[in-house]
């Protein structure tokens, strides 16, 4: 009898407890609601008040004058390329330094994997100046080159693939290297198509961050033709124009790929988030 | 002899695989570290570099500004990273154990804004806010508040850039915690069910002990992010009315690339690398025990 009771007094508080997440979680949603319906509407409607709940009239007036009046097309591909290549070249040299660095026998290894691993944590924004100043000398302001480079060389992918890697027998290298199979062969060949889900982390988790990274594209990229689509919008946002709903048509132009993103792929996020804190 | 052939050539093979990913860390990170130090102790004018010593970190102590940005930033720090540690392992717990799909859309929801950006939701709240024409001073005109601009008061605009930022990145922490509270193994509920424990009960004395290792991680990685907070800053208030929610990031960059003052900047930098630096000791310390 006291034990059904407790159970039911149990139920309650989580049912309370659950019925206030829910509505937290449809209100955290409702400013991206107010984003995309804003974009909708007229430079009129979208200050009117009291407000259009829903827009009246759906008009892609807005979308079509970011894409004629701004270079907005530049910028997305701008944001394309930097993620992209970005991302490429982390996969890349990330995986062969983790590598490295789980299977190969070499002296100073465990000293050189220490200090990348202490650099984990530190973000490249503490050192913009320098890092500033070395594009300066580069010659790679104002161009794709100087805000992709910097990103590449994040400890990250090493750490998180380097515990993919751990977790393959040695044993799978050795036979390979009997059958003769040269260190490269047996890396790109034999081990790396066993890791492949973390590849797929790896990828999503850093395209999504170069894509949404601000501060430095802000710095690198000064010129119009050489902003991104993140640093392209938020100039919208500071710019004179008073029509809202254009502002909010850029902001939307870049959160979708990123929306779609995550309903495409959202057990990678799950996953590739939950490898880096449990690792840690 | 050959054993030695061996294992020189396994050294160098080990070398060749790390070099390209060395050599970035080397020119993009170790160097830009030393050198951000160096640039701290000089005066710097376009070229011409003047060695002046600890002169910049003494100014920077006598700027009331860069008072009020490390003020403000530890303001921020503590309250968004307590607000999302307690919210987080709220809603977390409420929900791991429920039906997949109640917990997959808890989560998407949660984690969407942080999907889409700081910059893109800093524009919608940006919108929402304004005091002209945003939904939210026309929601508070309508209860009758006496005072509808939130982010020109200098009384409100921390509390409202605090619930802003909490309220998009959340959602990582609440990824975090659930990936976390799902692994625990079931018959540990289980048997504190059995001894008649009520769910409250097993949540604070079970289920939050056991995803301590979470707990620290979260705290660490979002005392970090929010020490370098800037977007919100910049697309929300530009750090005013008066200075009132300028932060160390913004401090530095305006100083940096809008007041060309590349010395104070740098030393801002080397004082913000050494919070992290240690802040993220006890993570290291963690990780290599594994190991």
């Amino acid at each position: 009898m006291s034990k059904n009771k407790n159970k039911r007094k149990r139920e309650t508080v989580d049912v309370v407890a659950n019925v206030i997440i829910l509505f937290f979680a449809i209100l955290n949603l409702f400013p991206l609601y107010w984003l995309f319906t804003s974009s909708l509407k007229n430079s009129s409607d979208v200050i009117k008040m009291p407000p259009d709940w829903f827009p009246k009239t759906i008009s892609f007036d807005n979308y079509v004058d970011v894409f004629q009046n701004q270079p907005a097309l530049q910028w997305t591909f701008n944001s394309i390329i930097v993620s992209l290549v970005s991302t490429v070249a982390v996969i890349v040299f990330s995986s062969m330094a983790a590598y490295a660095f789980s299977k190969l026998h070499f002296k100073g290894k465990n000293v050189i994997y220490i200090i990348f691993i202490s650099s984990l944590m530190i973000p490249k924004e503490v050192m913009i100046v320098p890092l500033f100043r070395i594009i300066q000398d580069l010659g790679m302001v104002n161009s794709l080159n100087g805000m992709i480079w910097p990103n590449v060389a994040t400890a990250f992918g090493v750490f998180l693939l380097k515990g993919f890697f751990d977790s393959i027998p040695d044993s799978l290298r050795e036979a390979a290297k009997m059958d003769g199979a040269g260190e490269f062969y047996t890396f790109y060949k034999i081990i790396m198509p066993i890791v492949k889900p973390g590849i797929g982390a790896l990828f999503i988790l850093n395209f999504v961050q170069v894509w949404n990274d601000y501060l430095w594209q802000l710095v690198v990229g000064q010129s119009e033709e050489s902003k991104t689509l993140m640093v392209g919008i938020a100039s919208l946002m500071q710019d004179l124009n008073p029509n809202f709903a254009y502002k909010m048509a850029g902001a939307t132009v870049a959160a979708i790929p990123m929306l779609v993103i995550f309903i495409c792929f959202q057990k990678y996020f799950t996953k590739g988030l939950a490898i880096g804190a449990e690792k840690g | 002899m050959k054993f030695n052939k061996h294992a020189l050539k396994e050294n160098m093979t080990g070398y060749l695989f790390i070099a390209p990913q060395l050599i970035l860390f080397l020119v993009f990170l170790v160097y830009p570290i030393i050198e951000g130090i160096r640039l701290s102790l000089y005066r710097i004018n376009y070229t011409n570099e003047v060695f002046v010593g600890f002169e910049n970190y003494q100014k920077l102590f006598q700027n009331p500004v860069f008072v009020k940005s490390t003020l403000n930033t530890v303001v921020f720090v503590v309250f968004i990273v307590a607000l999302t540690v307690a919210f987080a392992m709220f809603v977390s717990a409420a929900v791991f154990d429920k039906n997949a799909k109640y917990v997959s859309f808890i989560r998407g929801s949660y984690y969407i804004p942080v999907m889409v950006s700081m910059v893109v939701m800093s524009m919608v709240w940006s919108f929402l806010l304004n005091p002209a024409n945003g939904l939210i001073p026309y929601i508070a005109k309508q209860m009758e508040m006496s005072s509808v601009n939130f982010l020109g008061n200098p009384k409100t605009v921390l509390p409202v850039i605090i619930f802003v930022t909490f309220a998009t990145n959340v959602g990582q922490a609440i990824i975090l915690y659930i990936a976390s509270m799902i692994g625990v193994p079931k018959e540990l509920f289980e048997a504190a069910e059995v001894d008649g424990a009520s769910r409250t009960t097993i949540i604070f004395k079970i289920l939050i002990p056991l995803v301590k290792p979470t707990t620290i991680y979260i705290i660490i990685m979002n005392i970090i992010a929010v020490l370098k907070i800037f977007v919100v800053i910049q697309l929300l208030t530009g750090g005013g009315p008066n200075n009132a929610s300028t932060t160390l990031m913004y401090f530095l960059y305006n100083n940096a690339f809008k007041f060309n003052q590349l010395g104070i900047a740098s030393a801002v930098g080397v004082i913000m690398f050494l919070i992290t630096l240690v802040l993220s000791v006890p993570q290291l310390r963690a990780m290599f025990k594994k190991d």
